[in-house]
């Protein structure tokens, strides 16, 4: 996957809707659920044991920068918009953008002690002016928020699919993800489908590390 | 790595609550006085933590007890959270109008918005049976902090913890995703989801007034003298006489598994009419069936030890369990945690 170097501002980029990103190439890839062995709580295991895992099979993203902020627009494909929990029987939906926080990590454990994981997190209840959440995490349900995020999600729904960008400076001294001009990255990216009772490890993700690389 | 304590009871200091639903009036000042202190702000008012519900009947949220969750033989069940309007609650009244609109009698306090379809005590008083043999009792429900709480067992973020101090239940709202895993796993749905702060909640067992020796306001606020607190290790106290001594203070559906420590004296009630209207002392009016659907198998024997008790007293003799039941000093229901919270100052 290439991230393409644009003249474009940055609140462009955040434009889902942008004509610009037309021009920009896009990795379609498929996506699977996360195994049910690896959910950390027995009570989990039991109450989706036989159910499928990660209802949005397929992903479309493309990658763009303009040299200070590197933006990933994702676009999927759910008939219907959660942006809440509705009457209490269903979740927003949500999507994440995942790298390895030092070069590599295992990515199906969500990170590991010596070799954590960089998540951008972006949730359909978000207002459009809050920041995207920077998690870290060191293993499957250990993620934790940092104080700060520089990251940005803006979001929009429709006709039955979803379509968000996330962007980030390319520079930040903030705890995450250290991205530049000609340095290979590894990214993954998952997606929750509210209506089908999706959150927390139940969810559809890239299975393989994608190979980034950014003009 | 979920953070667990299960089956450890609190390094011995568990502490634990009795109802005697044969005292409960359903006057509903445990449940309010619980409300006012904790559950006011918008995403917490629809919370009931504590309520008390007319049995039979479908509780609080309806149906619950269709709802799963709990243990079966040590394996987690699955279960559903429930929907707003299985809860209901939460309403917003035309208070202005009717105080201060100056419309007089032409119009009534009322809900605004959607019709409310279930409410936290929505059947009061139905009860069950048919006149003159009808029968109900009312009945308290809070957070269990279960011995062995499905909740915390739930949980994939380890969020939930059960202290070792006291074995009270308790949830990090920092590491709370709001997943609700916990509302899917508590067999008696007492866990309840901030939908403005998208975390869930649920009875903090009034930790930070039990922490400075000061009863939880439910069983403080009680004017009935139908709730007793204290610790289950502390044997001269109440709690312990009831549960472990006299053994007549039972767990609410021992079958799910989790071990609560919230306990209820059964009601023994009236004796059923015969149609002639003489008193049929051997049927109760409140079928044994019922209670032990409620309490388990060991239900029967609970009620025969408060009858024959009650019996040595009517005759003249001395019982130690009816000195307790009956309650005779008030802030013996809850030593040592009868300090009064007016007297401190609280930050």
């Amino acid at each position: 996957m290439k991230a393409v170097k644009l003249q474009l501002a940055t609140r462009t980029l955040l434009n889902p809707g942008a004509q610009q990103w037309a021009k920009v190439p896009a990795e379609e890839m498929s996506l699977g659920g996360t195994p049910l062995h690896r959910q950390p709580s027995k009570y989990v295991r039991a109450a989706w044991a036989g159910k499928p895992l990660g209802a949005v099979r397929f992903l479309k993203v493309q990658a763009a920068h303009n040299s200070k902020d590197i933006a990933f627009r994702l676009e999927w494909a759910d008939p219907t918009e959660n942006r809440d929990y509705g009457d209490g029987s269903v979740f927003p939906d949500a999507a994440g953008v995942l790298f390895p926080l030092n070069g590599d990590a295992p990515l199906e454990s969500m990170g590991s002690a010596d070799a954590p994981v960089n998540a951008w997190y972006w949730r359909a209840s978000m207002a459009d002016e809050d920041d995207a959440q920077n998690l870290i995490a060191r293993g499957v349900g250990t993620a934790e928020q940092t104080a700060k995020s520089f990251s940005q999600a803006r979001a929009r729904w429709l006709d039955g699919r979803w379509e968000v960008v996330f962007s980030r400076p390319l520079q930040t001294d903030g705890e995450g993800v250290r991205l530049q001009p000609g340095k290979a990255s590894k990214v993954a990216f998952a997606v929750w489908e509210g209506s089908s009772q999706e959150r927390a490890g139940i969810k559809a993700f890239s299975k393989r590390w994608q190979e980034l690389e950014i003009e | 790595m979920a953070k667990t304590t299960q089956g450890k009871n609190g390094a011995g200091h568990q502490v634990a609550m009795v109802f005697d639903l044969n005292k409960c009036i359903g006057c509903q000042t445990c449940s309010v006085a619980c409300k006012v202190l904790w559950t006011r702000e918008e995403g917490a008012d629809y919370q009931w933590w504590c309520t008390v519900n007319t049995q039979p009947g479908r509780g609080h949220p309806r149906d619950y007890e269709a709802m799963g969750g709990g243990y079966r033989e040590g394996v987690s069940q699955p279960g559903r959270r429930p929907t707003r309007e299985e809860w209901g609650g939460g309403w917003d009244f035309n208070y202005d109008e009717v105080l201060y609109g100056g419309k007089g009698q032409s119009v009534f306090l009322h809900p605004v918005g959607e019709e409310p379809k279930w409410g936290p005590n929505w059947d009061e008083d139905q009860g069950a049976g048919e006149y003159p043999n009808a029968y109900f009792f009312y009945m308290p429900r809070l957070c269990n902090h279960c011995t062995k709480p499905a909740c915390l067992e739930a949980c994939p973020r380890g969020a939930m913890y059960k202290r070792e101090q006291d074995g009270i239940v308790l949830r990090d709202e920092n590491r709370c995703r709001g997943y609700q895993f916990c509302l899917e796993a508590c067999p008696y749905k007492k866990v309840y989801f901030n939908f403005v702060r998208q975390v869930s909640q649920q009875c903090i067992m009034c930790f930070p007034r039990v922490e400075q020796s000061v009863a939880p306001a439910c069983v403080r606020q009680c004017p009935g003298r139908a709730v007793w607190f204290g610790t289950l290790d502390d044997e001269s106290g109440p709690v312990a006489q009831l549960v472990r001594k006299w053994e007549v203070a039972l767990p609410l559906h021992p079958e799910f598994g989790t071990e609560p420590n919230v306990f209820y004296i059964p009601p023994i009630g009236p004796a059923r009419l015969n149609d002639d209207l003489s008193f049929d002392e051997d049927t109760p009016r409140i079928p044994d069936e019922y209670l032990e659907g409620l309490f388990g198998p060991r239900v029967k024997s609970a009620i025969q030890t408060i009858k024959t008790e009650m019996t040595k007293t009517r005759e003249g003799g001395k019982s130690e369990l009816m000195d307790t039941l009956i309650a005779y000093w008030w802030k013996d229901m809850f030593k040592p945690y009868d300090r009064d919270p007016a007297e401190i100052q609280w930050t």
